[in-house]
């Protein structure tokens, strides 16, 4: 079907318009966050996987919540279950040295002992689900955004290798950031 | 927190090696608000431990496992004999609380506080972790293997045993573990299975099976338009308390309030709930309720038709004044408690252990069933209840006439090996009894989950697993559920240790004995599947049915529909005999939370104040004021409480919830080696009872032992909640109108 120059126009016009709002919208989002100020010169924690954000994150763009999928239905992330890794891996990079331990603890029907690296003190309440939907699923941003949501308490995952703390995560940031963003004031909010 | 000294201080406050004063104190704190605010635009702050603490992910979870979400299970609770069905909210792998399962017939949703008390059951610091042998008088960790062999080698290797030299002493048991313990028994030539419980309404129950032909009809609270009770104390420590809880709500809504009247010589939790709270003479009830039946019957409103001539004559032989006067009871009690039965139909009667706990307690408590017969409430207070299609899971409800049988084998010498499960004799049997000096003899497995008086006595023990780690099935033995199988799944794996599940247990124990037949089962487990595979509901659905059941957490039999045979009584009561010497009764008085002392180690419970006294952690001796000012005893004044068999000190709790002849000592502590939490705590009244027994039914007259009380001189504080006082200090909490105010304005 050949379009007169005139509806080409309109369509040009409409795409720019729609690219326009996007970009404002992603600049709005960007900018409706505001952040707490405050970086953290994290320790290299050993893990038993030397598992590779970036290899996830940024060459194949996997989003944070297809492995941390329990992030949005619970107050921990978790960490996902020895079978998802599996999912991909019987298949994906088998004969790489890491893939291949992988595959030895799924054998034999043990999950790895991961160490912790991001902890809050035991009277602290934080929840993973509240902050998702506060942030992101209330601001109806796409799901594919998610990053930009974790980067703001546990920094650029996809740019490590190995998680690493970088952010303070304690209750001045904390404070800091609920009072930039209208988050709840009350002690008991994260002290029950 | 930020660190202090990082901060640009010119005059750093002086903390740890000098006096602060109140000024270097605030600017500490002042100082350290700062640093919170700092913080936050801060740079580096460290606070929490980074890769420290060990995080394991799951292998292949189920698709509703969330961590941090809590998924409920379904089990039983086994805190009590009551087999309240439960559920555990469990929690990565960790069950975290417990709930009433609302499918359940007896529960029906609900929990008590033994109940909920259960994780300190299953994460308690003292359990068993290892099986252990005697060896050269002390007991010694071991492995399982040799724990079996030694067994084996006392029970099934050239030992020679003859008929009935086993013993099985437990707890109340129903459900697959019973038929196991029997076929272990079975497999070793004997039938000697004796089932222990302090805490039991044996005596009512027997009244039951010979007046009914039903020894655990239903009890239809909620039917009825007033209960009277004798001594039960259905809310508290009776049979089902869970259940009658819920009925009891029923009973008390409006528009039809039920009326509630207690008689009994120590206020119960029932009693503190009831209308009218009557204190007789301890043993004299079952007078007051034959004294009753013939008010009742010179009303001229009940059908004497039916009545035999005999039982009419007994009846009359109770003279309404003869029966004050040997009750105690006050002119008008008889006749008000009778019009409110005449006016309230239909009701219920109702009697406890404290009835059946005296020489005359079966005559007492057939006195009482038969004003049931009186009033008409048969068929329709009281009904048949449908009992387990299957008699081998039906449950055996425990009792003292067993344990006296059980000692009185041992010292005729006729038990060579004894299996302990469930039940602790030698914190529970009288000294009287004899039963921890003739012990001795037999060789003694005890199937425990703690230490405690009884299995640190055993030559070799076996650690069980928790309730809540373990396989099994459950009938209840008393109120509804008889005819409902309880499925008791584990809700979380084996906490630590080697413990083993007690149907385990068995199994390897039959697995010495009866080898052939029991090798095919590799765990309990697949003993219990194969087992509900044989039911008619298993079968070909069996994988659904089994789905269906753990989801449930119970399956019904379909029991057969029973039929009461009814039997008029002939009663012969007479108030018992008191010595002179001994002039007041010791009331061992079940405690709501403790209950028999099975869970004195468990520290909620001991913190959870006592029903009446609200005392915690220890014990007390409840003594009328009258009583006290004759004796000279003051409020916490330690006393010594003496009877023939032996005597215990604790301090005096002066209160007028008891009757003026009675010494009410609760039951629970005491104990001398049932771990950190229980032991050193208060008295165990249960060692100074007499050995005296009901006669009819052999159950040991927990409640007619007298003693004689006198003050030492010596002080302790009683630790009890709330102030130290009865009086609400003038704040009108709660409203009362005194008796005379309401007969004036004639409201009752």
């Amino acid at each position: 079907m050949r379009l007169n120059s005139h509806v080409k126009s309109n369509i040009v016009s409409i795409n720019l318009i729609a690219i326009s709002l996007l970009i404002i919208s992603s600049l709005a989002f960007a900018k409706a966050i505001d952040k707490p100020i405050g970086e953290h010169e994290g320790e290299d924690v050993k893990q038993p996987i030397e598992f590779p954000h970036n290899v996830h994150v940024i060459d194949n763009d996997i989003n944070c919540l297809y492995c941390h999928t329990y992030a949005r239905r619970s107050k921990v992330a978790g960490i996902p279950p020895l079978s998802k890794c599996i999912g991909c891996h019987k298949i994906v990079a088998k004969d790489k040295p890491r893939i291949k331990k992988l595959t030895q603890y799924w054998n034999e029907g043990v999950s790895p002992v991961w160490k912790k690296v991001h902890d809050l003190p035991d009277f602290v309440h934080f929840t993973h689900e509240r902050h998702l939907k506060k942030l992101l699923f209330d601001r109806d941003t796409p799901v594919t955004k998610v990053k930009y949501v974790c980067a703001i308490c546990h920094g650029e995952v996809g740019e490590m290798t190995v998680a690493k703390k970088n952010k303070p995560l304690n209750m001045g940031w904390c404070v800091e950031c609920h009072e930039k963003n209208s988050g709840p004031g009350d002690c008991w909010k994260c002290h029950k | 927190m930020p660190q202090i000294e990082d901060e640009p201080l010119n005059n750093k406050p002086k903390i740890l090696d000098e006096k602060v004063t109140r000024r270097e104190f605030m600017q500490v704190m002042g100082l350290g608000g700062l640093g919170v605010t700092l913080a936050g635009c801060d740079a580096t702050t460290i606070t929490i431990e980074e890769g420290k603490e060990d995080i394991v992910s799951y292998l292949s979870p189920e698709e509703y496992v969330i961590p941090g979400v809590g998924t409920w299970y379904a089990s039983t609770c086994l805190q009590c004999p009551a087999m309240c069905g439960i559920h555990g909210r469990v929690r990565e792998g960790r069950v975290l609380k417990i709930e009433g399962n609302p499918n359940s017939p007896v529960s029906h949703g609900k929990a008590c506080q033994m109940g909920q008390a259960g994780l300190q059951n299953h994460f308690n610091p003292d359990r068993l972790l290892s099986p252990m042998l005697r060896k050269n008088g002390e007991l010694v960790e071991t492995d399982w293997n040799s724990a079996l062999k030694k067994i084996k080698q006392h029970t099934v290797d050239d030992v020679g045993l003859g008929e009935d030299q086993v013993a099985w002493v437990t707890g109340t048991v129903s459900g697959h573990q019973k038929v196991l313990i029997n076929s272990h028994l079975e497999s070793l030539n004997s039938n000697q299975h004796f089932v222990n419980e302090t805490v039991n309404n044996s005596v009512w129950q027997r009244v039951s099976e010979d007046l009914l032909g039903d020894d655990a009809p239903t009890f239809s609270l909620d039917k009825a338009s007033l209960i009277l009770s004798f001594g039960a104390d259905f809310l508290g420590t009776m049979d089902s308390p869970i259940h009658y809880s819920n009925q009891y709500a029923k009973f008390r809504s409006l528009p039809n309030r039920g009326t509630l009247i207690q008689v009994e010589s120590k206020m119960s939790l029932t009693g503190a709930n009831a209308d009218l709270w009557i204190s007789l003479k301890p043993g004299t009830e079952g007078i007051f309720a034959m004294g009753l039946a013939q008010y009742l019957l010179n009303s001229g409103k009940i059908n004497n038709l039916s009545i035999p001539s005999t039982v009419r004559e007994r009846i009359s032989e109770y003279d309404v004044n003869n029966v004050n006067e040997i009750t105690g009871a006050s002119d008008d009690h008889i006749g008000r408690v009778g019009d409110a039965l005449l006016r309230s139909s239909p009701s219920l009667v109702l009697a406890g252990p404290s009835i059946g706990g005296h020489s005359n307690g079966y005559q007492a408590a057939s006195a009482i069933m038969m004003l049931n017969m009186l009033l008409g409430n048969i068929g329709k207070t009281i009904t048949p209840q449908p009992k387990t299609p299957l008699s081998d899971l039906k449950a055996r409800s425990g009792n003292t006439a067993d344990l006296v049988a059980f000692t009185n084998k041992l010292k005729s010498n006729d038990l060579k090996a004894v299996f302990f499960y469930g039940a602790n004799p030698v914190f529970s049997a009288p000294e009287s009894l004899g039963l921890k000096e003739t012990l001795d003899a037999p060789f003694k497995v005890a199937i425990s989950s703690f230490p405690d008086e009884t299995t640190m006595q055993a030559d070799v023990v076996l650690p069980a697993a928790s309730y809540l780690e373990d396989w099994g099935t459950h009938v209840a033995s008393q109120g509804p559920g008889q005819d409902v199988v309880s499925v008791q799944q584990p809700l979380m794996e084996k906490w630590k240790g080697t413990s083993k599940g007690v149907g385990d247990i068995v199994l390897d124990l039959l697995k010495t004995t009866a080898p052939e037949r029991y090798k095919v089962f590799p765990d309990y487990y697949s003993y219990l599947r194969g087992a509900l595979r044989a039911l008619p509901q298993g079968g070909l659905n069996d994988e659904s049915f089994w789905e269906q059941a753990l989801q449930n957490g119970s399956f019904a039999l379909k029991g057969r529909k029973q039929m009461f045979r009814l039997m008029w009584p002939d009663i012969n009561i007479s108030a018992p005999k008191k010595d002179e010497k001994y002039s007041l009764y010791l009331v061992p008085s079940p405690r709501v939370g403790l209950f028999d002392g099975r869970h004195a180690n468990l520290p909620w419970l001991q913190e959870s104040p006592d029903q009446i006294s609200k005392v915690v952690w220890d014990s007390w001796a409840e003594i009328h004021p009258t009583t006290a000012e004759s004796l000279g005893i003051s409020h916490g004044e330690v006393i010594n409480i003496s009877s023939n068999s032996g005597s215990i000190k604790t301090h005096a709790y002066i209160t007028k919830a008891v009757h003026r002849d009675v010494v009410a000592v609760p039951l629970g502590q005491g104990h001398e080696g049932y771990g950190r939490f229980a032991d050193g705590l208060g008295v165990n009244p249960l060692k100074i009872l007499s050995s005296e027994l009901e006669p009819k039914t052999g159950e040991l007259a927990m409640y007619s032992t007298t003693v004689k009380v006198t003050p030492t001189g010596e002080f302790e504080k009683i630790v009890r909640m709330g102030a130290d006082s009865d009086s609400q200090v003038g704040r009108g909490l709660v409203r009362t109108v005194s008796a005379t105010q309401v007969k004036l304005t004639g409201e009752s």
